[in-house]
C-alpha cells in the first residue's frame, strides 16, 4: 500500500519544509559536534594515560606536597614488584640566559634513574639516555638531607624552548625563584629533551629538567624557611613504576597502591585505573551535559516541525476531508502524514551528521590552537550518534502524531464548504 | 473484493440538525424521517438553504444527527466508530459534488483508483475497472490529466467515474451540474441516469434541474428544515 501521494505542494510550503529540515539539522549538528569532538578529547586522554610507564602515583594537595621525597623512594622501592619511584617538583622559576630580562619558565626537579623508569615507550624516545644531570642517584648532593654534597647544577631544556630562546647545550644559563639575578644559580645546558605531541599532559608545558635536590634548595623546598634545620625534601608527586607483568595486573596494581597507602596515610594514592575511571566518568558527565545542551536546540527544531506540518494539514484541509468523505481509512492518511514528519526529521538527521562532521573537519584543518587539535581528535561513535538518531526521530513521531491528530479531528463536511 | 454493494435501505428517523454559530443557532434539518428503498431514484429540491446538503450528509454518513437515528439496512449508524463509518461510505456510497472535489495532484485515472486502492483492490483489477469507467464517462484519452487540465464538465465525470469505482449500493449527487453549462449538464446528467439504472443502486440528485426531476421516480421538496412534499411516481 502506497502512502497517499503528496506531490507538488506549493512554493511557499516547499520553502517551510526546507527550513524545518535545515532547523533540524542545525539541531542535530550541535550534538554531533560536542560529542564527537569530547569523546574524542577523552578518548585521547586515557591513551595518553595508559602510555604512561608508572601506574601510582602518590600526591598531596597541601603547600608543600610531600616531604621526605628521598626518603620514600627507598621505602616504595623495597615494596616488591616496585621498579622505580620518580618524586617530581614542578615549579615556575625565573630564567636568564645572557641579558637581564628573565623569562619565566616551569621547571621539573626528578631523581634522573628513577625518572626514566617511569617514561612510557613512546615518551622514552624523546630524553637522553642516561638523562645528563650528573648524579643519577641524586644522592650525592642530598647527603643525608644536608644537602651539602657536591653538586654539578646540569639543566636539561625541551626542544621547543630551545628553538624559541635560541639556548644551545654547553651554554649556561642562570635560574632564579624571583626576579631577580642575583639571588640565582648557575647552570649549565647539558641536553635536550624532546615534547610528546600531547593536548593536555603536563610535560609538553615544562622547559627545564633539573636535579631534584638542586631545584629544591634554589627554591627552598629543601628544608623549611622558618626553621632551617627542620628536613622538608618536599615534592608535588611521587610517580611509581611497577616491574614486568605486574604493570598489566589490576590485581597487582591495587595491592601495591594498598602497601604505599599504609606507608603514607596522610597522602593520596591514586592508580592509573582509577584515573582512566575518573576521566571515563568525567568524559560520561560530559556527554550528558552536551546532549542537555543540545535538548533546547532540538526541541526548537522539532517544535518547528511540528508546527510546519500543522499548518500544512490546515492548508490541505480540503484534500484530507475529501479524502477523509471518500472513507480511505483514517489510520491511512495519519500514516502518511507521520511518514512525511519522520522523512522530514530523517533529512535533517543526515543533513546534520553531515553539517558536524563538515565543521570539524574545517576546525580540524583550519582551527587554531586548542580548537584545531580538539578537532583533529574527534571521534564518531555510531551507538551514540544512532542514539540521537533514534531519539530525534521519537521526537519527529511526537510532533508529526499532532499534525496526523489534527486531520483526524478535521470536521468533514466543514472541510468540504 | 470489488463486488458490487447491494442497494440499502436507509432510514432516516425523526432527525434533527441543528448547528451553533456564534449567533442564533441555525435547525437545518426539523424532525425530518423518510425512508429510501433499494435502488430508488430520488430527486431533492427546495430552495437555498432549506437543509438539502445537510441531508445528504446524513445519508452518506458524513455528519450525525443532533436528535434521531440513521439506519442503514435497519442497524442505527450513531452507535458504529468512525473506523466503520468510513469504510461504510468507501464501499457502500458514492460522492458526486457540486465542486467535483478531485484531488488536484492526482492524474483522473490516480482520483479513480484512489478508493479503489484504499479498499484493497489489487493492481491489475484497479486498473482494469479504471480503463472500464473511463470509457463509460468517455475520458480514455484524457486519463493521465490533471484535474486542472479538465473542464468542468470533464472534471464531473471523473467525480462520477470516482463514486462509482467500488460499485456503491447508493449514490449520492448533491447539485452535480450546479457549475456546468447547459450541453455539460445534459451529458453528466444522462451518465448519472444510465449508471443508475445499469447498477441497480439507489441515486438520490439534489437540483433545480427540472429534467432531472424527470429522470426520477421519487421527488422530495424541502422547505425550512422540512420535507413539505414526498411523492411517488406510479
Ligand atoms: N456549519 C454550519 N453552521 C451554521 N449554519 C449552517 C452550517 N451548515 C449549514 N448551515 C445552515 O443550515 C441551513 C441548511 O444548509 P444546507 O447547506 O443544508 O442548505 P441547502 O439546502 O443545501 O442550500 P443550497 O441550495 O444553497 O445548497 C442553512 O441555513 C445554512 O446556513
Ligand atoms: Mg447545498
Amino acid at each position: 500500500m502506497r502512502p497517499i501521494a503528496w506531490r507538488s505542494p506549493t512554493r511557499h510550503s516547499r520553502l517551510q519544509i526546507v527550513l524545518a529540515a535545515i532547523a533540524i539539522a542545525v539541531a542535530v549538528a550541535l550534538p554531533v559536534i560536542l560529542v564527537s569532538v569530547g569523546g574524542g578529547v577523552s578518548a585521547h586522554e586515557i591513551a595518553q594515560l595508559q602510555q604512561t610507564g608508572y601506574v601510582i602515583s602518590v600526591s598531596s594537595a597541601g603547600m608543600h606536597g610531600i616531604s621526605l621525597s628521598h626518603g620514600l623512594v627507598s621505602e616504595f622501592n623495597a615494596i616488591p614488584r616496585v621498579a622505580a619511584s620518580s618524586p617530581v617538583l614542578s615549579v615556575p622559576i625565573d630564567l636568564y640566559a645572557g641579558g637581564v630580562t628573565p623569562t619565566a619558565v616551569l621547571a621539573e626537579g626528578v631523581i634522573p634513574d628513577q625518572f626514566t623508569p617511569t617514561l612510557g615507550p613512546s615518551e622514552a624516545g624523546l630524553f637522553p639516555s642516561p638523562l645528563p644531570l650528573g648524579d643519577p642517584t641524586d644522592l650525592i648532593h642530598y647527603a643525608n638531607g644536608t644537602y651539602t654534597g657536591p653538586t654539578t647544577l646540569d639543566a636539561l631544556i625541551s626542544t621547543p624552548f630551545e628553538a624559541a630562546s635560541g639556548i644551545r647545550v654547553g651554554q649556561s644559563i642562570v635560574l632564579s625563584p624571583s626576579a631577580n639575578r642575583s639571588l640565582g644559580t648557575a647552570f649549565r645546558v647539558t641536553g635536550v629533551f624532546g615534547v610528546p605531541p600531547s593536548l593536555l599532559g603536563p610535560t609538553g608545558a615544562f622547559a627545564v629538567i633539573v636535579p631534584l635536590s638542586d631545584l629544591q634548595v634554589l627554591t627552598g623546598w629543601a628544608r623549611t624557611s622558618a626553621t632551617p634545620s627542620s628536613l622538608l625534601d618536599a615534592s608535588d608527586t611521587i610517580q611509581v613504576a611497577l616491574s614486568g607483568a605486574a604493570e598489566n595486573d589490576p590485581s597487582q596494581i591495587n595491592a601495591v597502591a594498598a602497601q604505599i597507602q599504609s606507608l603514607v596515610p596522610y597522602y593520596g594514592v591514586t592508580t592509573q585505573l582509577q584515573q582512566a575511571q575518573q576521566l571515563e566518568n568525567a568524559d560520561a558527565i560530559l556527554t550528558g551535559f552536551y546532549l542537555a545542551l543540545s535538548s533546547v536546540g532540538l526541541a526548537v527544531g522539532l517544535i518547528f516541525l511540528a508546527i510546519v506540518l500543522v499548518r500544512r494539514v490546515e492548508s490541505e484541509r480540503r484534500s484530507i476531508g475529501i479524502r477523509r468523505a471518500l472513507g480511505l481509512p483514517p489510520r491511512w492518511i495519519a500514516v502518511g502524514i507521520l511518514a512525511r514528519g519522520e522523512a522530514l526529521a530523517a533529512a535533517g538527521i543526515v543533513g546534520g551528521t553531515v553539517l558536524g562532521v563538515i565543521v570539524i573537519s574545517i576546525l580540524a584543518a583550519y582551527g587554531t590552537g586548542a580548537v584545531k587539535q580538539a578537532a583533529s581528535l574527534a571521534t564518531y561513535d555510531p551507538i551514540l550518534l544512532g542514539s540521537i538518531a533514534a531519539g530525534v526521530l521519537a521526537l519527529a513521531c511526537l510532533a508529526s502524531g499532532l499534525a496526523a491528530r489534527s486531520a483526524m479531528r478535521l470536521d468533514v463536511v466543514e472541510a468540504l464548504r | 473484493m470489488n463486488s458490487p454493494s447491494p442497494a440499502p435501505t436507509i432510514e432516516i428517523v425523526r432527525v434533527w440538525k441543528r448547528y451553533l454559530p456564534s449567533t442564533t443557532p441555525v435547525d437545518a434539518l426539523r424532525d425530518i424521517s423518510l425512508t429510501l428503498e433499494p435502488g430508488e431514484r430520488v430527486s431533492v429540491a427546495g430552495p437555498s438553504g432549506c437543509g438539502k446538503t445537510t441531508l445528504m450528509n446524513m445519508l452518506g454518513l458524513l455528519d450525525t444527527p443532533t436528535a434521531g437515528e440513521v439506519r442503514w439496512n435497519g442497524r442505527p449508524v450513531g452507535g458504529r466508530s468512525e473506523r466503520e463509518r468510513a469504510r461504510l461510505r468507501l464501499t457502500g456510497i458514492g460522492f458526486i459534488f457540486q465542486r467535483f472535489y478531485l484531488l488536484p495532484t492526482m492524474t483522473a485515472r490516480e482520483n479513480i483508483e484512489l478508493p479503489m486502492r484504499a479498499a484493497g483492490v489489487d493492481r491489475a483489477e484497479r486498473a482494469r475497472r479504471a480503463d472500464e469507467l473511463l470509457e463509460e464517462v468517455g475520458l480514455a484519452p484524457r486519463a493521465g490529466s490533471f484535474p486542472h487540465q479538465l473542464s468542468g464538465g470533464e472534471e464531473q465525470r471523473v467525480a462520477i467515474a470516482r463514486a462509482l469505482a467500488n460499485r456503491p449500493g447508493l449514490l449520492l449527487a448533491d447539485e452535480p451540474t450546479g457549475e456546468l453549462d447547459s450541453a455539460a449538464t445534459e451529458t453528466v446528467l444522462a451518465l448519472i441516469d444510465s449508471v443508475g439504472s445499469a447498477s441497480g443502486a439507489t441515486v438520490v440528485t439534489v437540483t433545480h434541474n427540472p429534467d432531472v426531476a424527470a429522470r426520477s421516480h421519487r421527488h422530495i421538496t424541502m422547505r425550512d428544515g422540512r420535507v413539505v412534499d414526498d411523492r411517488r411516481e406510479e
